[in-house]
Order: structure tokens, then C-alpha cells, then sequence
């Protein structure tokens, strides 16, 4: 898949082939990409869907343990900057990488599917349930804690991760292995992926509404 | 020699010290043969040093212990809390302006400025001298110059103007600011828990002015910071304040007394003394007097009564907790270490509130105020490349954005989000030809512009001339491994590099700080020699009390030309006062340092012997 993993050039210092646009690992030398890394390029890992992410995690420790400015603070200033940069670079791209939805987002994007504003449906069964979660939210939101409506949002946050879940499951199948540039698979991982943001805002207020009520 | 050879070869380390820079106390570390340790002159073994400046009515401020022994007798005089004014307006710091003796005023970019002594002191000013006396501290202790690189630490939950009025702070200080660590993250370093190799790890710190709480993650020697929660107007200064509230309307003293600076700073020290009381026994008393209106009040407190005023912000710092974990996605018992840090973990109740919120027995057994300390020359030690094995990965506390159109707020970074980190947002023109773009950058959890705080605006100038909407300026944001930000912007269909002037809100330009520097050294000298004078004054009255309290006892152990000798410079020494020659008090308490070696070692042989015979010490 070229439109995914494109070539890393050779180290200018010991001419090693990196792993990573950020770093020779060979030698430790921080390297200036020509243009921004993907988040797999950066952790210089497979670009799949279906990703392991401890793996990943120990790419993060590992590169960071190189990168990070706290190693390069009695460096030159052209090196300190790279520092800085690269590593901000690396945790962007983790941050892409250990979430399910920015993942495949990127995935999206990357092969030419339809972006957010250009494809805003649902799957059709989603809408109805939408609408029963939304009044429960509402509900439990002007009930007093403690209160049944209150008691309500547990077994909806439940719910939710299930259907959270089944959501990220179709994904993963509809981009493993990942599909050809502007497949029409792409179109439909961003109608999931707009029920599953729905998702996971709903499970965000919730969350803020369970952490009100504690205090 | 092997081991000249390797520090020929890799580069030397450069020492580098660690400051907790506290709202009560200051401390300094320092790694030394393995391990850090905290930098305490001798006869101090107690290494704080209170973050505290008194302006005595003429000659110039004290700082430390000085500042706190005067606030007893001249309570109008010192400033305590300066950490709170930290990056802060007055509209901000209201009810903390009510204990400070100055009145207060504000810069036209909100700085706060204190006046004292015919002159205004900004929070970064006072905490420069504050980080002086720290600094000079642990040159005494280690009898050299100490380095001028520092660790220094700040509230995980300080904001990027706090942040920077912590850095200009050292600056104006002459330190070179080697990181600014987030303090529960540091206190993780302390605590050697990465030689468990993996696990997840709470840092509930509950200290003077603040509360924080981290949750991290450790993996192979790297601390990863999960989440953090907290409160910067949240510590033990406010259970103090519940005392004086208390005592206030109980006492039913009148207005005249309640609003009066110098009375509250009393109370307030009374109020602590309680606190701290009440940590180790059942009951304790709180006396306020004031003479002079014929008042004196006295009310005992019992631990249980303490533990109710204390109930509401124990809850505060829970819900933190709550917090912190919930942005982690993880439940109380998923984690496997819980480490206290901060004096007001000393209090029995939060101890037992933390264990069981987090069903888990606390660390408790490094010193609650040495360990953040401690944590900051670790990672001092780290970042004068003196080991590769440890890493900390930290994160911002709050959400980064621009104000849009209609108020709201487009965030380009959101909380715990590692550092250092980089966001880019393109913005485009509205209008044809249009040449400039106003920003407001703002920092916080609200969905619109005005409830967040302000960190600066800027103007982009320099757009070339276009159509509406055909101009693309690329602004990027870049918050580095300090947690402070800085902006740069470009068009980018003509990589025309825009001009960014930014306004700090509550904070200092660069031409402030260079102006305070050059202020300063102009006084540096003499100040530094009278500040060193007050130390030494308290020093030989610490030791002329305890020569009163020994010397009685042990008079026949010793021979008579000691004892003369002892006498002489115990004379001697009493005549301090009298002189302002900084050498000639060195000297006199130089002198009664070395006259009284005898005495201690007759007292340390009784002890000893009294121990050998069995006798307990109290006997002796």
C-alpha cells in the first residue's frame, strides 16, 4: 500500500535505513522529517486497523527514551528544537493511534473517503435508539441524585459501551484488510464512525453527570 | 583510573539542584553519591524554609525564617502565600489579598504589585527573593557556591501564566531554569517506584496553598502521566482559615479587628499551630489575644470538631480524584500504588479518607514535605545527563484554544494531552485586503471564551493583501516539556512569515524582566549582606537558647578553661546586636559554634552513658 507507507530515507549520518522520519535509531541521531509523519510512520509501525496497542505503547516509551527534550537539555540549540518537535510529533501520533475513532478516521481520510462534513448519516437502525438515549440523558440530567432517572444512566452507560463496542467491531472489519482508495467500504466506516462519536459523547455526559453527583 | 577516563569521555554532568517552591515552605534537593538528598546547613535539621518575605520598616526584606520569626512580634510587615498571586489579576486573588499587610494594586497587563516600602513588588519579584534565600540555603549546606541550574517545581494544575511567573521568577532570582516539573509527578520520582517496573500509581498531594492529584503510569523506568486533576486554590492555608473563621464570630470580636491585617496574621499563625496540634492529639487550644482592645479568647478544639470543618474540603479533593481517574478510564481499584505527599497529609482523617476512596493503604514513609523536593533533583539529575534510566512523561492540566467568532472557544489542545505537544490551525480573512487577524488565546474546561482564562492576545500582522477567504495563515501552537506555550503563524500561499506581538495576560514581558534584573543587581550586594546578617542573628539565638538550657546541667563536666571559654564567647556573642558587620557576626557565631564543641560532646557522652547504664533518656 503505497498511499500508506511511504518511504523513509536513509540516515544522513550513519546511512542506516530508520524505522521511524523522527530518528535513526541506529545512531541516535534526531532526525528533521520533509513532511509530516502519519502517526504509524512516526511510531514506524504497520499501518493496520487492528492494532496492538501495547506494542505500540512500547514503540512510544522506547522512541520517547531517545526523543524526549529531557535527554537533549545540555544539547545545541538546533537539537534541543528537534527534540521539542519530534517528540510532540511522536505524541500526537500516539494519541491518534490509541484511539479507536481517530484511527480510523485517519484511515478515512488517508485512502479518500468521505471526510466528517461531507458525509453526515447515520446507520439506519442507530437513529431511533439516538432518540431513546437522548431522553434518558435529558431526564436523568433534572432528576435529583439518587433518583430512578439518575439510577437510569448506569444501565444506559452499559449499553453504550456494548454498542460502543459492536460499532468499532464492524470497523475493524470493514478496514481489515484495508480497503482500496475511495472504496465505497470508506463511506460506510464514516457513517459508523459518526454513530460511534454520537456515542461517545453521550458516554462523555454521562460520565460528567455520574462525577456531578458524587460531590 | 577507569573512572577518570569515563568522565573525560561522556559529557559531565551538570548539576543541577531541585526547588519545591511551596506556598508555605521552599525546600531544596540534590543528588548526591546515588540518591537525592535535601540540602539542610548545619544546625537546620529541619531544611525548610518558610516562602515567606517580611518588610521591616526600613532596611531591607527579610526572607525565610527571618520574615516568619518578625511576623510573630510585627505581624503588619510579612507577606505570606505569594505562590497564590503567582500569574494571577486582582480580580482573581480577592479574598487572598485580605491577609496581606500591603495594599495592592494591579499593572495595566494585571500583574499584581504589592507596595512596601515606598516601592511595588510584583509575585515574581518576592518569590525571586524567596528562590534567592533557597538558593543561598543550599550553598550553606554544601559549603560552596551552589549551582545556578534548577529544577524547579509547580502545582500539576498551575496554568501556563502561573507557570511563566514561576520561570521569570527564577530568572529574576539568576537561576537557570533547567524544567519546571509538575509536583505530584515529581514525588513519584522520589518514592524509587519505578524498581517495581510496572504499575499504576495515584499521587494525592494535598500541600499549603494547592492540591493535585496525578495518576501515572510506570513501564520500564518511564513515568507516564495518565491524567491529573486538581485545585490551585485548595490546601492547607484553607483549613487554617476555617480555624480563623470559626474564631472570628465566636470571639464576636469587632470590625476594627476582623479587617485588620496585622491582627488576622496572628490568628492566623495561632490557627495553624492548632492545626497542626490536633494532628497528633485529641484536642488542642485556639487563643487569640489583642491587648490593646482588651481581648483575649481561648476555645478548645477537638479533633472531631476539626475533622467537620474539614469535611468540605476533603470532599473537594476527592471529587479530584474522581476526576483524574475518570479522564484515565479507570476504576479506584485498578490502582496499585497510592503516594501522599504535602504537610496537610499529615492530618489523621485524610489519611483514612484516601485509603478508602482508593481501598488502598497510602505511602507514607518519605516525609510528606521533603518528597516533592527530593522528586525535583532526581529529575535534575536526569536533566543534567546524569542518567538515562528514568524518563517522565508529562501532560497539560488544561485544555488550550482560540476565542472564535461569537465567543466560543476552538480548542487546539485539550487536558491531559502529553507535552511537549504542537497543534496548527488555519484561519482565514473576512474581508478583502485585509491585513491583520486579532487572536485571544485562552486556557480551561469552559465551553465559551469569557469563562476561561485569558493567556494573552495577539495581533497578526503583515497578511499580503487578497480577496476574502483567499489568505491562509497557518497559527501553531507549541506547548514544550514546561507546559509554557508559544505561538508563531504563517501565510501560506506566499509564506509571508506574520508578525505575532503578544500581550501576556497577568504576566511579565521580557523587557520587565530584564528591567527587574537590572534593578536588582544594582541592590543585590547589600541586600544579600543584610538578609545573611538577620540569618546568622537567628542562628546565635538558636544556640544561646540551648546553651542557657544545657550548660547549667553540665557545668561540672567540663574543665575550667573550657568552661571560661565557653563563657567568653557565650559573652560575647550576646553583644550581636550591636554590630551590622556581616564578617564580625560570622565571627561571633563561628566562635560559639566552636567553644560549645566541648559541651556537646560531655552532652553526648551522659546521653550515651545514661543509655549504657540503662536509664532512659528522659532521666538524664
Amino acid at each position: 500500500m503505497p498511499a500508506l507507507s511511504p518511504a523513509v530515507e536513509a540516515c544522513p549520518s550513519c546511512g542506516a535505513r530508520p524505522s521511524t522520519p523522527l530518528l535513526c535509531e541506529a545512531c541516535g541521531e534526531l532526525l528533521e522529517p520533509r513532511t509530516p509523519p502519519s502517526p504509524f510512520e512516526a511510531l514506524g509501525i504497520e499501518p493496520v486497523f487492528a492494532l496492538d496497542l501495547g506494542a505500540a505503547r512500547k514503540r512510544l516509551l522506547a522512541l520517547s527514551r531517545a526523543l524526549h527534550p529531557d535527554f537533549h537539555g545540555t544539547a545545541d540549540a538546533d537539537t534541543r528544537r528537534l527534540a521539542e518537535d519530534n517528540t510532540a510529533a511522536l505524541n500526537a501520533a500516539f494519541q491518534v493511534l490509541a484511539d479507536d475513532l481517530r484511527r480510523a478516521d485517519w484511515f478515512v481520510r488517508s485512502l479518500g473517503g468521505p471526510r466528517e462534513d461531507e458525509e453526515r448519516s447515520m446507520p439506519g437502525v442507530f437513529l431511533q435508539e439516538v432518540l431513546e438515549w437522548n431522553e434518558t440523558i435529558e431526564e436523568a440530567r433534572s432528576a435529583a441524585p439518587g433518583s430512578p432517572a439518575r439510577a437510569a444512566l448506569a444501565s444506559l452507560a452499559a449499553e453504550l459501551q456494548r454498542a460502543r463496542a459492536a460499532g468499532v467491531q464492524r470497523v475493524t472489519g470493514l478496514l481489515t484488510p484495508p480497503p482500496a482508495r475511495g472504496d465505497t467500504a470508506l463511506r460506510r466506516v464514516r457513517q459508523e464512525l459518526n454513530a460511534l462519536r454520537y456515542m461517545e459523547r453521550a458516554l462523555r455526559e454521562i460520565g460528567e453527570l455520574q462525577l456531578a453527583s458524587h460531590s | 583510573m577507569p573512572f577518570l577516563e569515563l568522565n573525560v569521555l561522556n559529557a559531565p554532568e551538570r548539576t543541577t539542584l531541585g526547588i519545591d517552591l511551596g506556598t508555605t515552605y521552599s525546600l531544596v534537593a540534590l543528588w548526591r553519591e546515588g540518591r537525592p538528598v535535601v540540602l539542610r546547613p548545619k544546625g537546620r535539621p529541619d531544611g525548610r524554609i518558610p516562602s515567606a518575605v517580611h518588610f521591616p520598616a526600613k532596611g531591607p526584606a527579610l526572607v525565610g525564617w527571618p520574615a516568619r520569626e518578625r511576623a510573630a512580634s510585627d505581624p503588619g510587615g510579612t507577606i505570606f502565600s505569594i505562590k497564590r498571586f503567582m500569574g494571577r489579576g486582582l480580580a482573581d486573588a480577592r479574598a487572598d489579598l485580605e491577609s496581606v499587610p500591603f495594599p495592592a494594586r494591579e499593572t495595566e497587563s494585571g500583574v499584581i504589585q504589592f507596595v512596601a516600602q515606598g516601592r511595588a513588588w510584583t509575585p515574581q519579584e518576592l518569590s525571586a527573593l524567596i528562590l534567592q534565600e533557597v538558593w543561598r540555603t543550599a550553598g550553606e549546606a554544601l559549603g560552596e557556591e551552589a549551582p545556578r541550574r534548577a529544577v524547579i517545581t509547580v502545582p500539576a494544575y498551575f496554568d501556563e501564566a502561573q507557570r511563566a511567573a514561576t520561570r521569570d521568577a527564577a530568572r529574576l532570582a539568576g537561576l537557570e531554569v533547567a524544567r519546571i516539573v509538575n509536583e505530584p509527578t515529581a514525588a513519584s520520582l522520589a518514592y524509587g517506584l519505578e524498581q517495581k517496573r510496572e504499575g499504576l500509581v495515584a499521587v494525592y498531594d494535598f500541600g499549603g496553598g494547592t492540591f493535585d492529584v496525578s495518576i501515572l503510569s510506570i513501564e520500564g523506568g518511564v513515568f507516564r502521566v495518565l491524567s491529573t486533576a486538581g485545585d490551585t486554590h485548595l490546601g492547607g492555608d484553607d483549613l487554617d482559615r476555617a480555624l480563623v473563621a470559626l474564631a472570628l464570630s465566636e470571639s464576636r470580636v469587632g470590625p476594627e479587628l476582623s479587617h485588620d491585617p496585622a491582627f488576622l496574621q496572628g490568628l492566623r499563625l495561632a490557627a495553624e499551630r492548632c492545626k497542626l496540634e490536633l494532628s497528633s492529639r485529641g484536642e488542642s487550644e485556639l487563643h487569640i489575644s489583642a491587648p490593646e482592645k482588651r481581648l483575649s479568647w481561648r476555645r478548645s478544639i477537638r479533633r472531631e470538631e476539626f475533622e467537620e470543618l474539614l469535611q468540605p474540603y476533603l470532599q473537594r479533593t476527592l471529587d479530584c480524584c474522581a476526576r483524574a481517574l475518570h479522564d484515565a478510564k479507570l476504576a479506584p481499584a485498578e490502582i496499585q500504588e497510592v503516594v501522599l505527599v504535602g504537610g496537610s497529609t499529615r492530618i489523621p482523617a485524610v489519611r483514612a479518607a484516601v485509603e478508602r476512596f482508593f481501598a488502598r493503604r497510602p505511602h507514607c514513609e518519605l516525609n510528606p514535605d521533603e518528597v516533592v523536593a527530593l522528586g525535583a533533583a532526581v529529575q535534575g539529575h536526569v536533566l543534567g545527563g546524569g542518567t538515562r534510566e528514568l524518563l517522565l512523561l508529562d501532560v497539560t492540566p488544561l485544555s488550550l484554544g482560540l476565542e472564535t467568532m461569537g465567543g466560543a472557544v476552538s480548542k487546539l489542545v485539550l487536558r491531559n494531552a502529553p507535552i511537549p505537544c504542537q497543534a496548527t490551525e488555519t484561519f482565514t480573512t473576512y474581508a478583502d485586503n485585509q491585513t491583520g487577524i486579532d487572536f485571544h488565546v485562552v486556557q480551561g474546561e469552559r465551553e465559551l471564551a469569557k469563562d476561561c482564562r485569558t493567556l494573552g492576545r495577539f495581533k497578526l500582522r503583515g497578511i499580503p493583501p487578497l480577496p476574502a477567504g483567499m489568505a491562509r495563515v497557518g497559527v501553531r501552537f507549541a506547548l514544550d516539556a514546561d507546559g509554557l506555550l508559544s505561538v508563531t503563524a504563517r501565510e501560506e500561499s506566499t509564506g509571508v512569515q506574520s508578525t505575532i506581538e503578544v500581550q501576556p495576560m497577568n504576566g511579565l514581558t521580557d523587557a520587565e524582566v530584564e528591567r527587574m534584573l537590572k534593578e536588582s543587581y544594582a541592590h543585590a550586594r547589600e541586600d544579600f549582606d543584610l538578609s545573611h546578617l538577620a540569618n546568622l542573628r537567628i542562628e546565635i539565638g538558636t544556640m544561646l537558647r540551648a546553651l542557657e538550657k544545657s550548660l547549667p546541667g553540665a557545668r561540672s563536666q567540663l574543665d575550667r578553661e573550657t568552661l571560661g571559654d565557653l563563657e567568653a564567647a557565650v559573652a560575647r556573642a550576646r553583644t550581636v546586636e550591636r554590630t551590622d558587620d556581616v564578617k564580625a557576626v560570622q565571627a561571633l557565631r563561628d566562635e560559639l559554634e566552636r567553644a560549645a564543641l566541648p559541651l556537646a560532646a560531655v552532652l553526648m557522652d551522659s546521653v550515651a552513658k545514661a543509655a549504657l547504664q540503662g536509664k532512659k533518656l528522659s532521666e538524664v
